[in-house]
């Protein structure tokens, strides 16, 4: 079969400059996702742990509390902020919200639910983590 | 499942991790950061039943989500009858498989057979 010379497979879905925020939101939507399950998976592990006793889990303590493991852990916070505040966003764009009403197309064929409310909450997603990390690194170092 | 069914779930897994995770950390902020870390207060946290039914909830209501969310990614990437279903069974044995060994480490910590 000919490879189509516009099909640009994975590599042109996720060129986050051809689309627009939402397509980078969308992006994020789904790193952010697998960065948490993959968190969420060796959390479980890290905290089964405990089954080794009082000098297990501080064993294992010692590896995660360092300047690294704060670091980490500040990545996963704003993770969890732009993925619960995003999945918000979309969950009530499904629902309708926000999307605009049905109109006829017309030149330029502006897509109404890509609007100024959506784009807000994307944007806004992202100062929430950022501002989540910061927050999340004063208390882990500030002890 | 349909799979407007399988969204429906996905979104109340969502919005109930949400207020769940919430009281999670905000539980690890009662105290000072590295203390709430310590062996003493983690094995109490265990052992306060309501605690460790949270926790539970917690575990079971982000396996869901999380690996129903792998499993559209991966669809998203790819498609054919055999893939999906391939990805969906896979996802659900991970999802059970991470129950499993979660509720292992509440269940053994809360009776005290650490």
């Amino acid at each position: 079969m000919p490879q189509d010379e516009h099909k640009e497979g994975i590599g042109g879905m996720m060129n986050p400059t051809r689309y627009g925020i939402e397509r980078v939101a969308y992006l994020l939507m789904r790193l952010s996702g697998l960065g948490l399950l993959a968190y969420f998976v060796a959390h479980i592990y890290e905290t089964s742990n405990i089954l080794r006793g009082q000098v297990g889990w501080n064993e294992f303590l010692e590896l995660t509390q360092t300047t690294e493991g704060h670091l980490f852990l500040a990545i996963v916070i704003a993770m969890c902020v732009f993925h619960t505040v995003n999945g918000i966003r979309v969950m009530l764009g499904h629902g309708g919200v926000g999307v605009g009403k049905p109109a006829r197309p017309d030149y330029p064929y502006d897509p109404a639910s890509q609007n100024y409310r959506h784009k807000i909450g994307i944007y806004s997603s992202i100062v929430l983590a950022a501002v989540a990390a910061m927050y999340g690194l004063a208390v882990m170092f500030g002890e | 499942m349909r799979e407007s069914t399988i969204m429906k779930i996905h979104y109340g897994t969502a919005l109930a991790a949400v207020a769940l995770v919430a009281v999670h950390i905000l539980m690890r902020l009662t105290q000072n950061f590295a203390e709430s870390l310590e062996y003493e207060s983690v094995l109490a946290n265990y052992k306060f039943i309501p605690y460790a039914i949270m926790l539970e909830l917690i575990l079971i209501l982000l396996a869901v989500h999380g690996f129903n969310g792998l499993r559209v990614i991966l669809i998203e990437l790819k498609q054919g009858r055999i893939y999906e279903k391939a990805v969906s069974y896979g996802c659900l044995a991970a999802m059970i498989g991470l129950i499993a060994y979660g509720s292992r480490t509440i269940i053994m910590t809360n009776m005290g057979l650490v």
